[in-house]
């Protein structure tokens, strides 16, 4: 049989092989699509991020490590995770490798375990390369946690729940700093 | 038609509604995907939600939106060929259970063709599967040899040498 002729075979067996598909089948698989689609990204996101905006090393390693272990408390087992997990952990390694691995270390205790971080999709709002590690007034990193109450977290790793007026006081006293 | 670029940007931002498009637009394909490499119906529908199930946890690996379509027909052959080695290879049943369906012409030459086209059916339905899945993407899935390659993990030379060889081997056995 020729080429042709066969490929044209096939096409046609394509269509008169084409057999209906239960009504209700699409409805099935829209009803697994999860909640939130890109919860699992986050960390990954925030390392590229970090990276593109060529921040201080040590803050963006902070920021990585409370994703990550935020990503473990909330999903212990891993099983949908565990993939992007362990692709974020790869490259904060590599990232890390490249200097104040001791340091990171230090970070991953001083943090908090805050449930509420990257729920939702909330915005961390990244202060940049004026923190110097340790400064206990300077502001390294906001998000919100609900109408008018933010988590924040300083120079040193403390952290606490403000309210909007004082994270706007907070905020000026960053810019401030960075005007003189 | 929304390019394939554009949902798959939607998709990565986590919009909810270019999930819904998505499933709309490939979940009769991957159905009759899984039917053509085998499984019977009730297995091709298990395997299609599982399919898009593993599409939502691994989105954030998909890396260019050109290559959207043939991700999803990589995760879809992935999944089926982990069913066959949990289930015994082929222990479902075989190209040869998907119904031709009828023309409504009649005449003997028509007859000779339906013949043809069932000898065909059975002939895909005994090759190898990778010679199989190459006949199946590109010919009855309607998948261009890039996507293709792309859906099955190889080379467009390693694909197109395996179609070579299916459509050889389907030249002998259909005549």
């Amino acid at each position: 049989m020729e080429q042709d002729k066969l490929e044209n075979l096939l096409n046609e067996l394509s269509d008169r092989t084409r057999e209906p598909v239960r009504p209700g089948l699409a409805g099935d698989i829209k009803g697994e699509i999860p909640r939130d689609l890109s919860r699992h990204r986050g960390g990954l996101d925030t390392i590229r991020i970090m990276i593109d905006l060529r921040v201080n090393r040590l803050a963006a390693a902070a920021v990585i490590i409370a994703t990550m272990v935020v990503g473990i408390t909330f999903w212990p087992d891993g099983v949908s995770n565990s993939d992007s997990l362990y692709q974020d952990g790869k490259l904060l390694v590599k990232y890390l490798l490249k200097g104040e691995m001791a340091t990171g270390k230090n970070m991953l205790a001083g943090l908090p375990k805050t449930s509420d971080f990257f729920q939702d999709g909330r915005e961390v709002v990244y202060y940049g390369e004026g923190v110097e590690k340790g400064d206990k007034d300077a502001l390294m990193m906001h998000w919100k946690i609900s109408e008018d109450s933010y988590r924040v977290i300083y120079g040193d790793f403390r952290t606490e729940v403000v309210t909007a007026s004082e994270l706007i006081r907070l905020q000026a006293k960053m810019l401030q700093r960075k005007a003189k | 038609m929304e390019k394939q670029e554009t949902l798959a940007t939607r998709l990565q931002t986590g919009e909810r509604k270019a999930a819904v498009e998505f499933v709309d637009k490939y979940y009769e394909r991957i159905y009759l995907y899984m039917r053509r490499l085998g499984h019977s119906r009730e297995v091709s529908e298990d395997l299609t939600q599982e399919c898009f199930l593993q599409a939502w946890r691994h989105i954030g690996q998909l890396r260019s939106g050109r290559a959207l379509k043939s991700w999803l027909y990589h995760i879809a052959g992935n999944i089926s060929k982990l069913y066959w080695r949990r289930h015994g290879e082929r222990g479902d049943v075989s190209l040869a259970d998907v119904d031709i369906e009828a023309s409504g012409e009649d005449g003997s030459s028509l007859i000779e063709h339906n013949e043809q086209l069932v000898r065909l059916r059975d002939a895909v339905g005994r090759l190898p599967l990778k010679l199989k899945q190459t006949v199946i993407l590109h010919y009855m899935q309607h998948l261009t040899i890039g996507e293709s390659s792309d859906a099955l993990g190889i080379r467009k030379g390693t694909f197109k040498s395996r179609l070579n060889r299916a459509l050889k081997a389907l030249r002998k056995e259909v005549k």
